[in-house]
């Protein structure tokens, strides 16, 4: 112990320059550091969303329609240009950014949730409520579930709660498996029979015990569920059957900007860019996390 | 075999009728039938009428036995837009739908699997790289961003192709390369990572070893290893084949069974609605079905059921 102390103790030679700068570049990749910095910067608008839009988001300029954005020649008024009722792009892009992300946010969060507390119950009881439960499992994943979404709009109407519960129904079934596999294993581990012994209740073996020692697996699920939610919800509101005006989200404006392809691209070209720059940023973080938190995923 | 195969129909049977009973669940949480399709201001005695007609005064379960029974058959009812038989309102726009989804599922495997191969046994070079780099953008990119950026280019721009509509065979090539194009990034990946498991295996160092040359070794031990996991993503494709191109016929105007579908959930035609549930499900349960006996069949420790 003393001897492998006194060696760990003595300093190595200063790495040079070019190695320090590798081994940098190995531990944070280029593409993970641009991916985080354009979620910071989607977080933070959608945060601020009220401070940094320039302009209400459904505020008409009627002399002002269809103006070209600055990279096509307009001017510093409206940088992206405005659209057919000359509102400001960048205005309802921001509030679009804050819409969508919210909606995969609380999407992402009930289908872990949902999932995570079926994959318990169906670990904890076993026999009848385990089977129930990997029917329901098989029945999810045995149907498109965009097209399970556009029935349930098709009966209830739609209202953004529902809408929001209904993406929130997406990919459950993922956290379910995951729970139960994961739980199953747990529970004959040592640790969750030595809690067990201690006579603590099974909210708590799971909650303060188990829950922790599956997160990871769990938070890596959660980057691949937030991108889906982001192209579904824009699938639907492309649609028009998604989130409904006057709110606006990413796949509304595309949907909208559609109609004016030829005359104003800009409209459908600017929201188009984050929704995929978005979703491909997550799911370059979430690679990239999954190697580092989860060997049982690789 | 035998017994295999018979338990995967039973498994098929279950998950249809979970399919109807979804939908009878859904109807009716969603409001009081008779309600819905007369107006709110009918007169009671015709809403009783229209309940008796209907069997809507019966306990429950038995409304639930003859919907099961109707739906089976497959009776749905009525059409509210035009008042045909909404059955026949689906199966008229299926060829549409298949005349897309067919030649893109093609295009989907014929690019895909052999780029996986490709990328999978040149692992670590430009090529592979490249290859990944575009499926990742290919799957990352909503279908109807790609489809619009096509319009864009080779409709407005270039005005090679028509950018909507149903009346030349030039129609459907922008609708199956988008389709295409983002099926054979993922077919793609799956495939290469398929590949890269198998080439890992001893018994790819076994057979190269005993002095196989490689292109048999890749061709006899590492494919028919590699299509095992590829068959379960060529199912889930050919299972999309019908539901698949929702967002695509709606950005191409293409009068398939996508755009019925989304024409009657903005109506909220449910009679079509449910006959179109229907539809998808039986044929993504056919397809889940074949998918487990290819499996069966390309794989022995399925079929005997040790795992």
């Amino acid at each position: 112990m003393t001897v492998q102390d006194s060696v760990a103790a003595t300093p190595p030679a200063p790495p040079s320059f070019l190695r320090r700068t590798r081994r940098a570049l190995v531990a944070w990749p280029p593409v993970v550091v641009i991916s985080a910095a354009w979620l910071i910067l989607m977080v933070i608008t959608a945060a601020g969303a009220e401070w940094l839009a320039p302009y209400p988001f459904t505020a008409m300029d009627l002399k002002a329609r269809l103006s070209v954005p600055l990279l096509m020649g307009g001017d510093f008024a409206h940088p992206l240009g405005t659209d057919e009722l000359g509102r400001d792009v960048l205005s309802r892009l921001i509030s679009s950014i804050r819409m969508s992300l919210l909606i995969a946010f609380f999407g992402t969060l009930i289908a872990a949730s949902l999932g995570t507390v079926l994959g318990f119950l169906a670990a904890h009881f076993r026999g009848r409520i385990e089977q129930v439960v990997l029917m329901a499992i098989d029945f999810q994943a045995s149907m498109p579930f965009m097209i399970i979404a556009l029935s349930v709009l098709a009966f209830f109407g739609n209202s953004l709660i529902l809408f929001i519960c209904l993406m929130g129904f997406h990919s459950w079934e993922r956290y379910a498996r995951i729970t139960r596999g994961l739980t199953l294993a747990a529970n004959e581990q040592g640790y969750a029979a030595a809690v067990r012994q201690l006579g603590a209740k099974p909210g708590r073996i799971y909650g303060l015990h188990i829950l922790p020692n599956i997160a990871s697996t769990l938070i890596v699920s959660m980057t691949l569920t937030f991108p889906e939610i982001i192209l579904l919800e824009s699938g639907l509101s492309f649609l028009g059957l998604g989130v409904q005006p006057p709110l606006t989200s990413l796949g509304n404006m595309v949907g909208y900007g559609r109609e004016y392809i030829t005359r104003a691209p800009w409209i459908m070209l600017a929201p188009s860019f984050v929704i995929v720059m978005t979703t491909l940023s997550i799911s370059m973080l979430g690679d990239w996390l999954r190697d580092r938190l989860d060997p049982t995923l690789r | 075999m035998l017994a295999f195969a018979l338990s995967r129909l039973a498994r098929a049977a279950i998950t249809i009728l979970f399919v109807v009973t979804f939908a009878f669940i859904v109807l009716r949480l969603s409001g009081d039938p008779a309600l819905l399709i007369m107006s709110v201001d009918a007169p009671p005695e015709a809403i009783e009428a229209f309940r008796k007609a209907w069997g809507l005064d019966r306990p429950i379960w038995e409304q639930y036995l003859a919907y099961a029974w109707h739906a089976l058959t497959g009776d749905f009812g009525k059409s509210m837009r035009d008042g045909r038989p909404a059955i026949d309102l689906v199966l008229e726009r299926l060829p549409a739908t298949l005349a897309i989804t067919l030649p893109a599922l093609a295009l989907k495997l014929g690019i895909g699997i052999p780029a996986g191969i490709y990328a999978a046994l040149h692992r670590n070079s430009l090529a592979d790289r490249l290859t990944m780099m575009v499926s990742v953008a290919g799957f990352t990119m909503p279908s109807f961003v790609l489809a619009l950026v096509l319009v864009l280019i080779f409709g407005v721009t270039l005005g090679w192709l028509p950018a909507s509509g149903a009346d030349s065979v030039w129609h459907a090539v922008l609708p199956i390369v988008t389709l295409g194009t983002a099926g054979a990034a993922i077919m793609a990946r799956f495939t290469r990572s398929a590949m890269l498991e198998v080439l890992g295996q001893p018994y790819i160092r076994a057979a190269s070893a005993k002095g196989l040359a490689w292109w048999l070794v890749v061709a006899k031990h590492a494919l028919p290893n590699a299509a095992i996991p590829t068959v379960t993503i060529i199912g889930f494709m050919v299972g999309s084949l019908v539901a698949g191109a929702v967002i695509v016929e709606s950005v191409f105007a293409w009068p398939g069974i996508g755009r019925l579908l989304v024409s009657a959930v903005a109506n909220r035609d449910l009679a079509v609605v449910q006959a179109l549930l229907m539809v998808i499900a039986a044929w993504m349960v056919l397809a889940n079905l074949c998918v487990d006996l290819a499996y069966g069949w390309l794989d022995p420790r399925v079929r005997s059921g040790a795992r």
